[in-house]
């Protein structure tokens, strides 16, 4: 999946349901800066998970791996299956 | 609503009280019942200079909100309708009071011990203490049952404004209309709520206090720990390594939870424990409302068997919340107590009471998070540093409050001197010292 639309799913999850109006992100805004602490971030993973599909492991739950929305999809293109070759 | 300058012409005349304004209504009854110290909050504020009275005395009485918490009237709900705050505007003025101590950084007693309850004619007081040293301390004291550890953040927010002459948005600081959900999700929230609790509560739970404890003059101790800047990290090293990976939260719940436990072991009384902790229920980023309480719960029980090292128990408590947030149990538990309003306070109490045998949680954390550390000024001067004493909730009359400030992490025990002796209190200060740093 490409890594924008990836962004952008992730994106609307979080300004619809744990950011306030007022506080704007894009792809490569500090998501800590900007609000998000623990326990929105166990709210962002299963969001994750849900949507996409994947499970994200121990190993990948790391500080830089959560620190904006590029890195998130990141592990998310990461932990997808590749799509079947046709 | 655009920034306009704000003044007291955009003071709302009704304010109903959220479910946690309400919950804390039941905190101040249990409290005067038990004469423990009053639902009060404190947040203490050192400063390298002599802050000019006349000067913070003007910040104050230019303030709306402050006015505000000055001319408020509680008007309890009639008939199953909801409490509500009514604004009276009596004209009464914040009361800025100076003290002088000989001894550096102490606050006097007559601060610590003064009492706002609900039938007070101010809801929120301050008070200036001068150090010989030229140093001096802002003290600001106020009911619970108005304003949340983050709403106080925001009052500052306010109060930095108006030192500044700043225009200021006046639709932030009140709770706006609220949205109410169909009486059938209410019903559905109320049972599964009250049956996660009650699994989650179940007997037996082991607490620092018993039912039968009972407080005598109301004294409430407090002991601050300030850890280095080198400490704080190896504390946030030290949560990553024992599995609290977004931050330290789960770790230094664990490490007060290993306290009380050892504190247990020692009284012959170790058990499973349960703690409710605090969950900001605004959306990130929010600077709005300051006034009332927008705090959730999430409860944690920690089997006795769990208690063995910090890495199993941070395990225990990371499986619990993750599995609250996916059934959205702190939404389910505010809409709870929005319904819970419902009720009279004298049932209210009764369910609360009963329900818990009287033993409100094994003992209280809470933790400021991130909302100070970046505080650095107030009225325009470098703040040294500052610490909260939060309202001590009798039973169990011992709380463990984190707040970190200038990136430094300092921790305030405060305790019911009938439930922990000063033997005790060195014991649990090696403990938590020794289990917060230790090697992992």
């Amino acid at each position: 999946m490409d890594s924008n639309i990836i962004v952008e799913e992730i994106k609307k999850y979080i300004q619809q349901n744990i950011l306030a109006e007022t506080v704007q992100i894009d792809a490569n805004s500090n998501l800590k800066q900007a609000g998000i602490d623990s326990f929105s971030t166990v709210e962002i993973i299963l969001f994750i998970e849900r949507k996409f599909g994947v499970s994200i492991p121990d190993e990948k739950l790391l500080p830089e791996n959560f620190k904006t929305l590029q890195s998130l999809a990141t592990i998310v293109q990461e932990l997808m299956p590749e799509a079947p070759n046709t | 609503m655009s920034k306009q300058l704000f003044n007291k012409s955009d003071l709302p005349k009704k304010v109903f009280l959220s479910g946690a304004d309400c919950f804390h209504l039941v905190l101040d009854k249990h409290a005067k019942k038990h004469g423990a110290g009053g639902n009060v909050m404190r947040k203490i504020f050192y400063f390298d200079r002599s802050l000019s009275f006349n000067k913070i005395n003007s910040i104050l009485s230019g303030s709306p909100v402050i006015y505000w918490l000055c001319n408020i009237k509680l008007v309890s709900g009639r008939f199953f309708g909801l409490p509500y705050w009514k604004y009276v505007d009596a004209g009464n003025q914040i009361v800025l009071q100076e003290h002088r101590s000989s001894i550096e950084s102490d606050i006097p007693a007559v601060i610590l011990k003064r009492d706002i309850t609900v039938d007070s004619t101010r809801f929120i007081e301050a008070d200036l203490v001068y150090y010989p040293s030229g140093r001096c301390a802002f003290v600001i004291s106020w009911n619970h049952i108005l304003l949340d550890a983050k709403g106080t953040t925001l009052l500052f927010e306010h109060l930095n404004q108006i030192s500044e002459k700043k225009n200021q948005d006046p639709g932030i600081y009140f709770p706006g209309k609220e949205k109410r959900p169909a009486i059938l999700s209410y019903i559905r929230n109320m049972y599964q709520v009250k049956k996660f609790v009650q699994v989650s509560a179940r007997p037996p739970v082991s607490s620092v206090a018993t039912t039968a404890t009972k407080s005598g003059d109301g004294a409430t101790r407090t002991k601050i720990i300030s850890f280095t800047l080198d400490q704080t990290k190896k504390i946030n090293d030290n949560a990553f390594t024992c599995g609290s990976r977004f931050g330290p939260t789960l770790y230094l719940v664990a490490c007060c939870s290993h306290v009380v436990h050892f504190l247990n072991q020692q009284r012959n009384r170790a058990g499973d424990l349960w703690i409710p902790v605090p969950y900001d229920g605004r959306l990130r980023g929010a600077i709005g409302p300051l006034i009332s309480n927008c705090v959730s719960f999430l409860f944690y029980r920690i089997p006795k068997a769990e208690l063995i090292d910090l890495p199993q128990t941070v395990a225990c408590l990371r499986t619990q919340m993750t599995a609250q947030i996916k059934e959205g149990i702190p939404q389910q538990y505010t809409m709870f107590l929005n319904m819970m309003r419902y009720a009279p306070l004298w049932l209210y109490y009764f369910l609360i009471y009963h329900t818990n045998k009287g033993v409100f949680a094994s003992f209280l954390y809470t933790s400021t998070g991130d909302n100070f550390n970046e505080l650095n000024s107030l009225f325009g001067e470098p703040i040294r540093n500052l610490h909260m004493i939060p309202a001590l909730t009798f039973p169990p009359g011992l709380t463990f409050v984190f707040l970190k400030h200038d990136e430094v992490l300092h921790l305030n025990i405060t305790y019911s001197p009938e439930i922990i002796s000063d033997n005790e209190l060195l014991l649990i200060e090696e403990k938590i010292n020794q289990t917060l740093l230790a090697n992992h």
